[in-house]
Parts: structure tokens; C-alpha cells; sequence
């Protein structure tokens, strides 16, 4: 086996066009550099900083006043809305974005065949997207549009309260009264559900159908493991619009916690919620993740064993000739103080 | 190379230069203006602007900012309604555009943040406020037990009991006296409940104000302790044992069947056929527990009661004990002058003319008195939430029960019932400190109303263990608010005192 030589690391010198390249590139990228380093790394230390203060902003200042954990003993202590609306927060996300991605997949598939006036019922889809903004959403919510009329949320609360413990029975039943507004929410799921669909290789259900696969078949072993990236991503990205919007009440009650007066609360205090929701935010994605991760096929495996098993022979083979080297050097200095002795009649040797 | 370092140099100390004077200059002109001339009764000549945020009709606000414009005419005057108070005064003052005078409806927020200046100096120069209805300076409403002044009461509804006339007489009842007590309005209530099962049902009592926080201040008779506040507040601590009776007569009359049920219930619809229906629209209610706006937003206007079949007069919350002259709870929002205003005086000025005045509310009784002026919404100003004087001012009086209904049939009501509420005391979140908290984060947060509604606990279970919780929650945001952190106005004494209260708490 070839031993790579240890190269020095030459400095390459960029052309002229290189460098115009580059400096395109940051151009390019300067406005979302911008919009990181002012909308989300400076809010996001100043939060961490803010919330370690009891904070009032009075006319003639800001007033900070250092409380080390107490916003946190605060909110856990003396404001029981906040653990109880985490809790619904956790199941009505755990139960609402599966629900959301398959309505996605379901409608997507059917936007994808060929049937009439497919672009018209796909903006129709989409449509929500774009009116559902926050105030045309709170007044449709306040009119009773987002949920079913037909549909007796009590009964669906009875039904599950039977062998779930009440407080995921009552979230599940306050799902099901949100129910058209769940669906609502599926609009740019679908979208990219539809482009994932749109690029699958139909040569593969061409050799599928001539081997007899049906449609159900198709679905199971080309369709859904193609398009699997996709479903972690919308289950990600349904997590982030559900834990945002206008109608989590969380995010209300950071906001009204943020500008309310009171000595309390306010922004060192919003901080401390908002941080405390920002991890369990981050624990549910992760929790999508590690369900839907894609996994790598039976050929990835064996590639990346045959890497890891070739890597462990170069190391074996460094470590022989590190070896030799050694015993070689050792060797030179014993002969060199005539420590070397080799057999005294060895002529014959 | 040495030339051109020279050069850079002086370039450089002559921007700092300009700079420097420019920024010398900013200030001395805004020191100027803040000291500025003023005329022989105190007041600037300068050219100013001050800013006045309020909870008021628009309409009505804008004409009066104009006629004090006209009085001041170097004082210009920018107004704007606010949203949320605790929202648009933490931006604005995060933002630097705080306004100078606004008032407020949670005291708690504005003390907290220390929006309001002292204007115990400007008060107590000004001779006009001598003149004002008792409690006012006797209680010293806008004070919060605290020697200093930080705010004025500014808007005063009182509360109000109204009786459906014409109900009453399908009855075949007799009308109470005007200075009737406590019992005879719960009997009365009790007698007008019918429910004879061949139509709608009558029912004696619909409410907006619960009675158990009437009843707080109805329980303050003359000879005993004085109640300044809800909750048995006498203005260093509170005896909820006064709301504990209330609390449990007005929930004992809910569940046997003599309240009204509310807009927008399944027990409305079941009532009256319609989900939306008010109660004050059904002709079958007879006692009234409202706002004092429902009568000119509603009942008042023309041909409301006409439309509904109803007679409405009012009465003065009764008292427990038969005294002719007591103490009424009131919805009062306080104003106040901000810290951060550069011209005090000017907007104590303003502050007095947008509010208890009698300036301002001559200025006002023109604007109401003139039907044609509308608001946005094509109302007349009057019928949108049209505050009463604080002023005890003759004349202004005249004019404002000149608004009212001065028919033979109803004048005598209506003078009864001015005459008999010159005794405001606010709602606990206008004038007692920590009172927010004490029901933000104990009272409401237990739903202890909830609990003594519908029957599950009674309301002197809560008695001790509230009272406890209200004087720790005043205490501690006394301290807050008037200590060495805050405004720092409390005695040694009143510190001590406090502590010990909140060093108490649980143990």
C-alpha cells in the first residue's frame, strides 16, 4: 500500500476573476450576514443578558436591577399559566405537526396527478398562506371559522379522556376544535411536498409498473422513500410555524409579559420565558429529527465500512513503519557505543 | 507624508470641533426651553408642544385639546389614544417619545415604572381643587397613601344601580325610595324574579359590576373604620371579611335563580332565543347593576327604549347602613404628568383642563350640549361614555344636568341620584398600590369568584388567607414603588412598617 507523502501547504494566490468571484459571494451574502448579526445573534445575547435582570424602563431610563435566577423562580412559582400552557404547547405540537405533514402529503399527491383544473386547486391550497395573516386569522378565530361546527369537541375530549390523561385529552380536543385552522397551517407543506413530488424520476415507477408494481406499492417503496427528506423538513418546519404564530399562546404571553408594567415582569422576564420556551422549541425539533432523520441505505453502510476498515489498515501500516523506524534508530546508537554486541566468533555466523 | 499627517489631524479636531459646539448648542437651547420665560402667572411664552394620551372619545379630546390651544396659544398640543397601556407606554418610553400627560387606567404599571412626577406643588397651590367632591382630597385619591401627589382623578363614572320603571309595574310592585339601603335592594331584586312558566321569565338583578365589589364600599357606614378601598382597604391594610359577604350574598342569588344570564351564552340563548341578546334590552330585568355609561351609550340614546319597551332610572348604590350621604365605588382613571416632562407646570395645566378643571369641563358641557357634533362613528359626544365633574362648581353642575332627562316624570331620579354620589372611592386598580398584583397573581389566578359561584367553596373560606395575601402584595409594592428604590417618599417609620408586613408573609 502507497504512502501519501506529507505535502507542504502551498498559498495559492487568487486571480483577478477569483477575487471578483469572492467579493461577489460576500456582497451577495452581506444582507443576510446583516440580517443574522442584527435579528438574531444581538437579540438573541441581548435576551440571554436581559434575562438575568429585573428590568423597567421608565421615562427617564432604563433601570436594571440583577436577580440572578429570579425571573426564572418567578415564572415557575407564582405564574401557573406559563408551565400549563408549555404542556398544552408540547402535546398539541406532538400531535399537530403529524397530522399537519400527512394532510400535506395527502393533498400534494392528489395535486400531482393529472386531474382538471389542477393549477386552480392549487392556489386554492396555497391561498390560506398567503390571507391567513395575524389579524385576518384572529378575527376568522373569533368568528369561529377555524373549527367545525358539526364536530362536539366535548365528546372527542370524553372519548379520549378514557385512557389518556386528562390534560392530553383536553389538548387533542382543543386540536380538534382548531381543526381547519390545523389545516389551514398546511399550505407551504404542501408546496414543497408538491416540488419533491415533481422531481422524482418517473423511469423508476415505469420499471416498477412493468415488474407489476401497483400504485399502493409505488407509493410505499419509490415514492415516500424519495421524498422522506422532505417530510422532516416540513415536520421542522411545521414545529417552527406552530410555536410562532399569532395564535401560540405562548408567544402571547411573552409579548404581553414583555410590555406589561407591572415591577415583575417586563423584558428581563419575557427574556427568561421566551428562553425557557426557545429549549423546549429546540427539544421537539430534535425530537422530529431523531424520528425522521433519514437513515443512509444498505450500500452507504457498506461504503462507509469499507472507508473506516481501509482507514484502520493505513493507521496499521503508519504505526509498522514507526515501528521499524524506531527499532532502526535504536539499533544505530547501540552501534555507535559499542553496546551492539552481536555473537564474538560469529564467522561462521 | 508628514504634511498630509498634519493635515489629517487638523481635520479631525476641527469635526470634533463642530461637533462639540453643535452639540453645546442642542443643550443650551433645550435648557432654554425648559426653564424658558414665563408670563405673571407662571406659565411659558415660549413655543412648546406637549403630548396628551388618554382612553377618551377622540373626537371629544381633539375639541378640548383645541380650546386650551386657544387659551395657551403658544402651547401646542398633540393628542393620541391609547391602545394598551402598559404596551404603548413601555415602547414609548423605550423609544424616547414618552408622552407629558396621560392618563391610565392601572395605576400599578405607571408606578412601577415611575411614569408620573410628583405634582404635590401644583396641586396643592391650586385653590380650584378645594372645590372638589370630599373623598377626593380627603382620601387623597391619586396620592397612594403617600404625602406626595402623583396623580389626579381625570374621568369619574360613578357606579350605578338602574330599575326598569315598566317592569316594576307589570309586577305590580312598588318603586324603592332613592336613598334606599343594601336589603332593599336584594329584596327587591328577590321580588322581581317571576317565573310564572307562560313566558319569558322575569328576573330580578343583571349585572356588569358584581355586587360583592359594590358591596366593599356599601359596607362603610360613617361611625366605622373608613373604607377607602376595595377589598376593606383603609390605606394601610385590607379586611376582606366586608367583600366575603358580598361575594357570598351575590353568589347565593346566581344560583338560586335571580340573576340574568350574560350576552353571549348558551343560558341567554335558552333565555331569550338569541345567543346575542344584552339583558338591558329584554324589558324583563328589573335591577340593573351597570356602568354608568350604559344609560347615555345606550338607554340614553333616542329611541332606544322606546324600541325595547323600557323605563330606566337610576339609583344610587345603596349603603348597608340607612345614611343618607355615604361612599359610592366609581370607575375613575387617574392622570399624571410624566417624568420626563421638560414644562410641569404647563402640563399640570393641561392635565387639569382635560380632566377635573372647571375650565375644561365648561369647555366640555359646550361640546356635549351641541347634538350635531358627532364622533367617528356619527354619535353624538355625549352618548359616548361622557364622564361626570368632579368639580363641585355650580354652574358647571347646572349644565350637566341639563344632559340629563329633566322631565317631571324623571328629574326627580336623576337629581336624587347626582346628589348622592359625591362620594367616589375608585376601583382597587386606580388608586391602591400591589392591587394588580395581589389579583393578577392570587385572585384571579385561584378563580375564587368561579369557585364561590358555582357553589364549590363558600367566600369567608378565603378570608383570612386573601387578607393576608392583599397586605402583603400592598406592602411589598409600597415599598417598591415609594422606597428607597422607587420614589423614595416613605418615612423610616412607613418603611418599617411595610417590612415587617412583607417579612411576615407566610411565616
Amino acid at each position: 500500500m502507497s504512502m501519501k507523502n506529507k505535502q507542504p501547504k502551498t498559498k495559492v494566490k487568487l486571480g483577478k476573476l477569483e477575487k471578483r468571484e469572492a467579493r461577489a459571494g460576500y456582497f451577495f451574502i452581506a444582507p443576510w450576514l446583516l440580517g443574522v448579526v442584527l435579528f438574531l445573534l444581538y437579540p438573541l445575547a441581548q435576551s440571554f443578558y436581559y434575562m438575568w435582570f429585573n428590568i423597567r424602563i421608565t421615562p427617564l431610563g432604563t433601570k436594571f436591577n440583577f436577580v440572578g435566577t429570579g425571573n426564572f423562580t418567578q415564572i415557575w412559582l407564582e405564574n401557573p399559566e406559563f408551565p400549563q400552557q408549555l404542556v398544552t404547547y408540547i402535546w398539541q405540537t406532538i400531535v399537530e405537526v403529524p397530522i399537519i405533514v400527512v394532510f400535506a402529503l395527502i393533498i400534494a399527491i392528489m395535486l400531482n396527478g393529472k386531474i382538471k383544473m389542477r393549477g386552480f386547486f392549487r392556489l386554492i391550497f396555497f391561498l390560506p398562506v398567503i390571507i391567513v395573516s395575524g389579524p385576518v386569522m384572529n378575527m376568522l378565530v373569533s368568528e369561529g371559522a377555524a373549527s367545525i361546527p358539526a364536530l362536539n369537541v366535548q365528546s372527542v375530549v370524553s372519548a379520549f379522556d378514557t385512557f389518556l390523561p386528562r390534560s392530553v385529552a383536553e389538548s387533542v380536543g382543543e386540536m380538534f376544535s382548531n381543526m381547519i385552522m390545523v389545516l389551514w397551517y398546511s399550505g407551504v407543506q404542501i408546496l414543497i411536498f408538491l416540488s419533491a413530488l415533481q422531481k422524482v424520476d418517473p423511469s423508476l415507477y415505469e420499471a416498477a409498473k412493468i415488474d407489476g408494481g401497483s400504485n399502493w406499492e409505488c407509493f410505499w417503496k419509490i415514492t415516500l422513500p424519495t421524498i422522506k427528506p422532505m417530510i422532516m423538513l416540513n415536520a421542522v418546519y411545521s414545529v417552527i410555524f406552530l410555536s410562532g404564530n399569532e395564535q401560540n399562546e405562548l408567544i402571547n404571553m411573552i409579548e404581553a409579559a414583555m410590555f406589561s408594567g407591572t415591577k415583575e415582569k417586563g423584558y428581563g422576564y419575557a427574556s427568561a420565558m421566551a428562553w425557557m420556551y426557545a429549549i423546549v422549541i429546540t427539544l421537539i425539533v430534535g425530537l422530529f429529527f431523531l424520528l425522521l432523520g433519514s437513515k443512509k441505505d444498505v450500500y452507504d453502510r457498506q461504503v462507509k465500512k469499507a472507508q473506516r476498515a481501509q482507514k484502520k489498515e493505513r493507521r496499521l501500516q503508519k504505526k509498522i513503519q514507526r515501528r521499524g523506524k524506531r527499532n532502526a534508530r535504536n539499533i544505530e546508537s547501540k552501534l555507535k557505543s559499542n553496546k551492539y554486541r552481536t555473537h564474538e566468533s560469529s564467522d561462521n555466523y | 507624508m508628514k504634511k498630509s499627517m498634519k493635515k489629517l489631524i487638523l481635520v479631525c479636531i476641527l469635526i470634533v470641533g463642530v461637533l462639540a459646539m453643535a452639540l453645546t448648542g442642542c443643550n443650551k437651547k433645550n435648557e432654554k426651553g425648559a426653564s424658558g420665560n414665563v408670563d405673571e402667572n407662571g406659565v411659558t411664552t415660549d413655543e412648546i408642544t406637549l403630548t396628551f394620551w388618554h382612553y377618551e372619545d377622540e373626537t371629544t379630546i381633539n375639541m378640548l385639546a383645541e380650546k386650551f390651544m386657544s387659551m395657551y396659544p403658544n402651547i401646542k398640543v398633540e393628542c393620541r389614544v391609547i391602545e394598551d397601556m402598559s404596551t404603548d407606554l413601555s415602547a414609548a418610553a423605550a423609544a424616547g417619545t414618552f408622552p407629558d400627560v396621560f392618563e391610565g387606567t392601572d395605576s400599578d404599571t405607571a408606578l412601577a415604572n415611575q411614569y408620573w412626577a410628583d405634582i404635590s406643588e401644583y396641586w396643592n397651590a391650586d385653590p380650584e381643587n378645594k372645590n372638589l367632591m370630599a373623598t377626593v382630597n380627603e382620601y387623597g385619591i391619586g396620592c397612594f397613601d403617600t404625602s406626595k401627589r402623583f396623580a389626579a382623578p381625570m374621568v369619574y363614572w360613578p357606579s350605578a344601580v338602574f330599575i326598569d320603571r315598566n317592569v316594576i309595574e307589570k309586577l305590580n310592585l312598588e318603586m324603592p325610595r332613592t336613598d334606599w339601603t343594601w336589603d332593599e335592594m336584594i329584596q327587591l331584586i328577590k321580588d322581581a324574579t317571576v317565573d310564572d312558566r307562560s313566558g319569558m321569565k322575569y328576573y330580578g338583578l343583571g349585572y356588569y359590576n358584581r355586587l360583592d365589589s359594590l358591596y366593599g364600599i356599601a359596607a362603610c357606614s360613617s361611625e366605622e373604620r373608613a373604607i377607602k378601598g376595595e377589598f376593606g382597604f383603609n390605606g394601610t391594610d385590607f379586611d376582606l371579611s366586608y367583600w366575603a359577604i358580598g361575594e357570598q350574598q351575590f353568589s347565593d342569588l346566581k344560583l338560586a335563580g335571580y340573576v340574568a344570564p350574560q350576552q353571549n351564552t348558551q343560558a341567554m340563548e335558552d333565555w331569550s332565543g338569541d345567543w346575542g341578546t344584552w339583558f338591558g334590552a329584554t324589558g324583563h330585568v328589573a335591577v340593573f347593576s351597570e356602568g354608568f355609561w350604559s344609560y347615555q351609550n345606550l338607554w340614553g340614546t333616542e329611541g332606544y327604549q322606546e324600541t325595547y319597551g323600557l323605563d330606566i332610572v337610576p339609583y344610587v348604590t345603596p349603603n348597608v347602613v340607612d345614611e343618607k350621604e355615604h361612599n359610592v365605588i366609581s370607575t375613575m382613571y387617574m392622570g399624571g404628568v410624566s417624568t420626563s416632562c421638560k414644562y410641569p407646570y404647563e402640563a399640570y395645566l393641561l392635565l387639569k383642563f382635560m380632566g377635573w378643571g372647571i375650565d375644561g369641563w365648561k369647555a366640555r358641557l359646550e361640546i356635549y350640549s351641541d347634538n350635531t357634533i358627532t364622533n367617528a362613528s356619527g354619535v353624538p359626544l355625549k352618548n359616548s361614555s361622557m364622564p361626570m365633574p368632579l368639580t363641585l362648581d355650580e354652574e358647571v353642575w347646572n349644565g350637566y344636568k341639563a344632559l340629563f332627562p329633566t322631565d317631571e316624570d324623571h328629574a326627580s331620579y336623576w337629581s336624587d341620584y347626582f346628589a348622592s354620589v359625591t362620594r367616589p372611592v375608585p376601583y382597587g386598580w386606580y388608586s391602591i398600590a400591589g392591587y394588580w398584583n395581589f389579583c393578577d397573581q392570587y385572585f384571579n389566578s385561584i378563580g375564587i369568584h368561579d369557585l364561590v359561584d358555582n357553589g364549590t367553596a363558600k367566600a369567608a373560606d378565603y378570608t383570612e388567607e386573601a387578607t393576608e395575601q392583599a397586605n402583603y402584595y400592598h406592602a411589598e409594592a409600597m415599598l417598591s414603588y415609594f422606597g428607597p428604590n422607587g420614589y423614595n417618599v416613605l418615612s423610616d417609620e412607613e418603611i418599617a412598617q411595610y417590612e415587617a408586613v412583607v417579612n411576615s408573609f407566610g411565616k
